[in-house]
């Protein structure tokens, strides 16, 4: 249609010096614009993280120090815990779970509690069973979970993935001692020396 | 019919519409139409790109001799665009130096520092000094060893001054040598102090500028035109976007085709076997080469003086003397013995 508008103006000989007019100075405040809102766009991507941090593998305890239905509680270099439990007698991945205590509801610490057999978040009585899944709280009704680490079992020895700024800063530690769990079990008794005990 | 938002604005800002057109439309001589006559927004555009560039190199940048080269290092690596934006900012502060020099030049040879706008040549050369620092300061912030010994070699040129040597150094290093409180303070100085300072300037600059107008100069083909002046807005403005235009087409040009490098990390216990400054200290440290410390700093100082004094002089030379166009001619000597000094520290390894 503007084709035919030109081609009549042109006859009249006026139109088409209008209209060139008005195409290149929509041209040009078009390539401006777009020269500089590709450089705001990679201002932008600049800001966001470049990429996922790099990940490697941290020795956590050797397999047979978790006790089978137990578990230790590994501090990593950067102070984050890890609630590493036994579910079975084996010794592969499967019979392990590395689990985040970072509560997936608001990001307070959950911790283990031996007699009820639970992880629980003292913020907003977010529980959690074993495995990580919440059955009570805001996070049981949002039907979330503990997050899980990948872990691996190589000769015996278990490890945990992080992202290598947190194995670079040290070593990791593990904090408390195996618990077994089970019925007649006082978790009180899980954390004295051995002096008390006898 | 009266816009509803324009008249929103008018009730909250009483602003006329006349005010707004004397405010932007300020009457521009016919020879600005040249685009060496530009170059004085060049700078200030350019001085827009490297606040741009340099807020955002800002949110990775940490300033600590433990962390500074690895936050260098993931900007270029790592980051999305983290190289290109690197590189716009060093290419943008090469080309800003270079900028304010050639408008410092123009003013000069023009003579367009003379009464009555000698006080607007003292705020240029404060900025022009304001310029060198900034780009000094950025220098030394990558952490790398030229960055590390030249803040050293500078540090130490401001303690030889006579007198407040030792102070201005103290108080540059934060300590008597370069510790672990320098770089903070090289980076305070950097992203903060001098571009404060050198908003302000500016400011000052173009305030003067509008109050004095521009200093008219008549060219051959100027007489046939009919009016003297031009509008700002948009005539003039539309020259300073094409200017600003090109000046990102090369500045990216560059950032692709030679991008900023990261050198070898610093290292306080080795001097590299090659040492130099930014090309734009070029002049200053052949200087230093060829003279001893105290005697190259000091006719450094004396010659820092005289451009700062130079409207005084030059006014003092054409009244007592006559050589009336003396400052040309000293001036071309001048330049030659920059660009003389400048190429022979660029050519040469020591």
């Amino acid at each position: 249609m503007s084709a035919d508008v030109a081609t009549n103006d042109d006859e009249n000989g006026t139109g088409r010096r209008p209209l060139l007019s008005w195409l290149s100075t929509l041209a040009m405040v078009g390539g401006v614009g777009a020269a500089y809102a590709t450089l705001a766009a990679f201002m932008g991507r600049f800001l966001y993280p470049a990429r996922p941090a790099r990940r490697g593998w941290m020795y956590v305890t050797e397999a047979d120090d978790v006790p089978s239905g137990g578990s230790i509680v590994f501090r990593t270099p950067a102070g984050a815990t890890v609630n590493v439990a036994r579910r079975g007698g084996g010794r592969s991945a499967e019979d392990f779970v590395a689990l985040s205590s970072v509560c997936p509801h608001l990001g307070c610490q959950v911790h283990w509690e031996g007699h009820n057999d639970r992880f629980f978040c003292p913020c907003h009585n977010g529980v959690f069973d074993p495995d990580g899944i919440a059955t009570g709280g805001p996070p049981g009704e949002a039907g979330q979970r503990l997050s899980r680490y990948p872990l691996k079992v190589e000769s015996g020895l278990v490890f945990i993935e992080l992202p290598l700024a947190v194995i670079a800063r040290g070593d990791g530690r593990v904090e408390a001692p195996p618990r077994p769990t089970g019925p007649g079990h006082d978790p009180c008794l899980a954390g004295r020396p051995p002096a008390a005990e006898a | 019919m009266a816009n509803p938002l324009v008249n929103w604005f008018h009730e909250r800002l009483p602003l006329a519409d006349v005010d707004l057109r004397e405010l932007t439309n300020e009457p521009v001589p016919n020879h600005l139409k040249r685009w060496w006559f530009a170059l004085g927004g060049t700078p200030a555009y350019l001085f827009v790109v490297q606040a741009l560039t340099g807020v955002l190199l800002a949110v990775y940048y940490q300033p600590s001799a433990q962390t500074a080269y690895e936050s260098v290092r993931y900007i270029t690596e790592e980051a999305a665009y983290g190289w290109y934006l690197r590189s716009l900012h060093k290419w943008g502060a090469t080309f800003m130096v270079a900028a304010v020099i050639l408008h410092q030049m123009r003013v000069y040879f023009t003579g367009a520092y003379r009464k009555p706008r000698e006080i607007n040549w003292l705020v240029g050369m404060t900025i022009l000094t304001c310029t060198l620092m900034l780009g000094f300061t950025g220098y030394c912030l990558v952490y790398e060893q030229l960055s590390y010994w030249g803040a050293a070699v500078g540090a130490n040129i401001a303690g030889s001054v006579p007198v407040v040597g030792d102070f201005m150094k103290q108080l540059l290093l934060g300590g008597e040598d370069y510790n672990e409180r320098t770089l903070p303070r090289f980076y305070v100085i950097h992203a903060a102090a001098l571009p404060i300072a050198l908003a302000l300037l500016v400011a000052i600059h173009i305030a003067v500028v509008r109050l004095q107008g521009v200093t008219e100069t008549t060219f051959k083909d100027d007489a046939k035109r009919e009016s003297k002046t031009f509008n700002f807005f948009p005539d003039h403005l539309m020259t300073e976007v094409m200017i600003g235009l090109v000046l990102m087409v090369i500045l990216t040009a560059l950032a692709s085709i030679v991008p900023a490098t990261l050198g070898p990390p610093a290292d306080p216990l080795t001097t590299p076997e090659v040492i130099k400054p930014e090309w734009f200290f070029y002049v200053a440290f052949r200087w230093l080469k060829l003279f001893s410390a105290q005697a190259a700093i000091l006719s450094m100082g004396f010659i820092v003086f005289t451009m700062f004094a130079w409207p005084w002089i030059d006014d003092w030379i054409r009244r007592k003397t006559r050589f009336s166009e003396a400052s040309v001619w000293i001036g071309i000597a001048g330049v030659l013995a920059i660009i003389a000094l400048t190429v022979w520290e660029a050519v040469v390894a020591h």
